[in-house]
């Protein structure tokens, strides 16, 4: 018979097929379970916990069942943690970079700086948080990238998370003629912070003479928004600033310079006498 | 304004204006309040609507469940007492398409000003619907259409003197009530050591026959969370 017909040692074809429909039943179960567990705690569980808890069970079950076929493949589990000293301390050598990921990745998952979802800055690279896997971690840069991090770096490197907290601030820095009231602008520029649903009324806004710059009188300008509208907030607000100071003739100063010349300059202006002529003709052309 | 109202309908009440008609199997919506419009078309077989007040923490967007009520002035209550005090809360008007199941939500508004705030520290804190309201110890002078009556049941259980200033609340507890002429709630604080508090609703309005209102913000059956506020970042 065919399923007795030994391939090596002790393992005949019938043991390999056994410990290969126990990894292909597991991985069918492991993946069924792990979707029926999304359907069922998708709203009462924070999405990354639960991506998080996805991930743990489907490698649990995927561990399990392997550890379940090795004795067909003539392999004891007990034997291995014997021989895994040795080979380990070789792999180990061998893959240094593969372990510090997978136990960053580890690391992560415990301390969770950064979330599924989340706006993030890591090493430079801005984006939203799509995965983090064992190995490494995914973004999705803002102009539609792809960008895998290995865990490593992402553990071992400064992470800016621009959504951790609840709320940011929005700061400004708005210059007025040296010629206008800066209290009316002030008090203007209260006024659309206050009319504005989205700036917090606490943390209370601020807004002040900053400093006396070369070409205008600065005006500092600080507000909280929540976190989930503030880049909506900061674009929108600056612009209804802008248009309303100079609805108030209160215009935004370009660069200037005032020159003064050591000695007064000697010349006059004359205006060309047949441009004049041409001019008078035109008028009485109209006329 | 508050009420059922059958299939065709058009409301017309200061600066608020709500018509409804149906055309063919299609219901057309239309709604202007203080210079905002909102149209919307609807296959549905409803017919009748529903305009009633609901949880006032969803306009101009329902970025938090929480809502919180600045006191003009400070209260004090001594030690182991209890106050009773009236203080206002905005209203947001809610319209449901009413037919034979649960009433589906089209469109809200309101006529009260709209602002956020922070209730703690930007890390632990928490993002509330902001109103400002006077303290009153009887039912005082509103307008029904953008101000709400709450009564407010204060405890105080501690042994010290407290200043209260603020109170902050869960929209899945809030229970509101109303009838032609005022829109109400009762909710209890009770101070605890610690200048903090507990908050909650009770499911009763502040006047015989008003009412209950339809609840956009409920609980779940199988859900840890509550509809109770801890107010741990101060009074």
């Amino acid at each position: 018979m065919i399923h007795n017909k030994v391939i090596y040692g002790n393992v005949t074809v019938l043991d390999l097929a056994m410990a290969l429909i126990i990894l292909i039943v597991s991985i069918g179960v492991a993946k069924g379970l792990v979707l029926y567990t999304r359907r069922l705690l998708k709203e009462k569980v924070d999405k990354g916990q639960l991506e998080i808890f996805a991930k743990v069970l489907y490698y649990v079950i995927i561990v399990t069942a392997v550890l379940v076929a090795l004795p067909f493949l003539g392999v004891k589990p007990s034997g291995l943690l014997v021989a895994g000293g040795v080979v380990g301390l070789a792999i180990g050598f061998a893959s240094q970079s593969i372990i510090g990921n997978l136990i960053s990745g580890i690391f992560l998952i415990i301390e969770r700086p950064i979330k599924m979802g989340q706006s993030v800055n890591i090493e430079g690279t801005v984006g939203i948080v799509e995965d983090i896997r064992i190995m490494s971690t995914t973004l999705r840069t803002f102009e539609g990238l792809f960008v895998r991090i290995p865990n490593q770096k992402v553990f071992t490197t400064n992470i800016t998370n621009y959504v951790a907290n609840v709320a940011r601030r929005v700061d400004y820095t708005i210059g007025i003629p040296y010629t206008a009231e800066a209290e009316n602008a002030i008090s203007l520029i209260k006024k659309l912070i206050e009319a504005e649903p989205f700036a917090l009324k606490n943390p209370e806004p601020v807004v002040y003479v900053d400093n006396l710059g070369d070409n205008s009188v600065n005006l500092l300008v600080r507000f909280w928004a929540p976190v989930s509208e503030w880049f909506s907030i900061k674009t929108k607000m600056l612009w209804r600033m802008k248009k309303a100071l100079e609805e108030e003739g209160i215009e935004i100063p370009f660069p200037q310079r005032v020159l003064w010349f050591a000695n007064e300059l000697k010349g006059s202006v004359k205006a060309d006498p047949e441009s004049v002529v041409g001019k008078e003709a035109e008028a009485e052309n109209l006329s | 304004m508050f009420g059922s109202y059958n299939i065709p309908v058009e409301l017309r009440e200061g600066e608020i204006s709500v018509s409804l008609h149906r055309e063919q199997d299609v219901l057309i919506y239309h709604r202007e309040c203080l210079g905002d419009a909102c149209d919307k078309r609807m296959f549905s077989k409803a017919e009748k609507i529903l305009m009633v007040p609901t949880e006032p923490v969803t306009l101009p967007k329902a970025i938090t469940p929480y809502l919180f009520i600045k006191f003009d002035k400070t209260l004090l209550l001594e030690p182991e007492s209890t106050a009773r005090i009236y203080v206002t809360f905005p209203v947001e008007i809610g319209v449901f398409a009413s037919g034979g199941g649960k009433p589906q939500f089209i469109d809200g508004f309101t006529l009260a000003q709209k602002k956020f705030t922070l209730y703690g520290e930007p890390s632990t804190g928490k993002i509330c619907r902001y109103w400002n309201s006077d303290i009153h110890t009887t039912i005082p002078e509103w307008d029904r259409l953008w101000e709400g009556i709450m009564e407010l049941n204060i405890q105080n259980t501690d042994t010290d003197w407290v200043e209260v200033k603020k109170a902050v609340f869960n929209a899945y507890g809030i229970k509101i009530f109303y009838d032609q002429g005022m829109v109400s709630m009762k909710s209890i604080m009770k101070l605890r050591p610690g200048d903090t508090a507990e908050t909650s609703f009770e499911s009763s309005p502040i006047k015989a026959g008003m009412k209950k209102s339809v609840e956009r913000y409920t609980l779940k059956k199988i859900s840890v969370a509550t509809g109770k506020f801890v107010m741990e970042h101060g009074l």
